[in-house]
């Protein structure tokens, strides 16, 4: 029998004056709220697991050879935005030479921002958090990212397109 | 100390212990997301180990929890 049922005699002053109940008044004991803490902890950790495994299936997708674009509508010294290999990866490419292209995924490193390049300077920059990356190879030439840039394999074909080739693992 | 008051606060600190546990998932979680983001595979495969010990430490610790 709770407080509140009680006969009013055997009730505290304080509840026969303000005899509501609260929505949930038991106690939730200390036993319970540490267990429900645990089920949260193991979702987590399952979050964790799933995106470890969503991070690796993007990994070994690392691309079937595609057509990016025809090589004449690119400039020596011009960028060009792209995507690979899938559509929700922006990639970017640069024709350095006549025959000499290099091509990047567009994430930085660091956190994930778009990189681009600065032909003046002759690397990638992410304006996030300033990092620069050499442009032939995509090593990290200065701020707080510690992988290169990821590459793109590409070539010029007989067909005059630039094809890429794949994502090196 | 009574043996009840020893067996109180040992039970706090099993509880508070899983709270620190659980605060640190949700650390790990920010780090599964950036890793993911970054596309940084080692760095979520860790994140998501260190995540399931953790989990079953808290597992483990709730089983010494007084009723």
């Amino acid at each position: 029998m709770s407080d509140i049922d009680a006969p009013d005699g055997d009730q505290p002053v304080w509840k026969r004056d303000f005899p509501y109940e609260a929505a949930a008044e038991e106690e939730v004991t200390r036993r319970e709220f540490t267990r429900y803490l645990v089920l949260g902890a193991g979702t987590m950790a399952a979050g964790n697991v799933g995106l470890a495994v969503w991070t690796h299936l993007r990994s070994i997708n690392t691309g079937e050879p595609r057509a990016i674009a025809p090589v004449a509508a690119i400039e020596v010294g011009d960028s060009y935005m792209f995507r690979y290999p899938t559509d929700d990866d922006p990639a970017v490419l640069v024709r350095l030479g006549e025959n000499e292209i290099v091509a990047f995924s567009q994430k930085c490193t660091h956190l994930g921002c778009v990189v681009y390049y600065q032909p003046e300077e002759q690397r990638w920059h992410c304006p996030c958090h300033e990092g620069n990356f050499e442009l032939r190879t995509g090593a990290v030439l200065s701020g707080p990212p510690t992988r290169p840039l990821g590459r793109i394999d590409v070539e010029i074909r007989d067909d005059g397109q630039i094809w890429a080739l794949g994502r090196p693992v | 100390m009574t043996v009840s008051d020893r067996s109180r606060r040992t039970s706090s600190a099993v509880f508070v212990y899983v709270l620190v546990l659980v605060a640190f998932q949700v650390f790990l979680l920010t780090v599964a997301v950036d890793a993911f983001q970054t596309d940084h595979e080692s760095l979520a495969w860790a994140a998501a180990a260190v995540s399931v010990t953790l989990a079953a430490a808290a597992a483990a610790f709730l089983k010494y929890l007084r009723p």
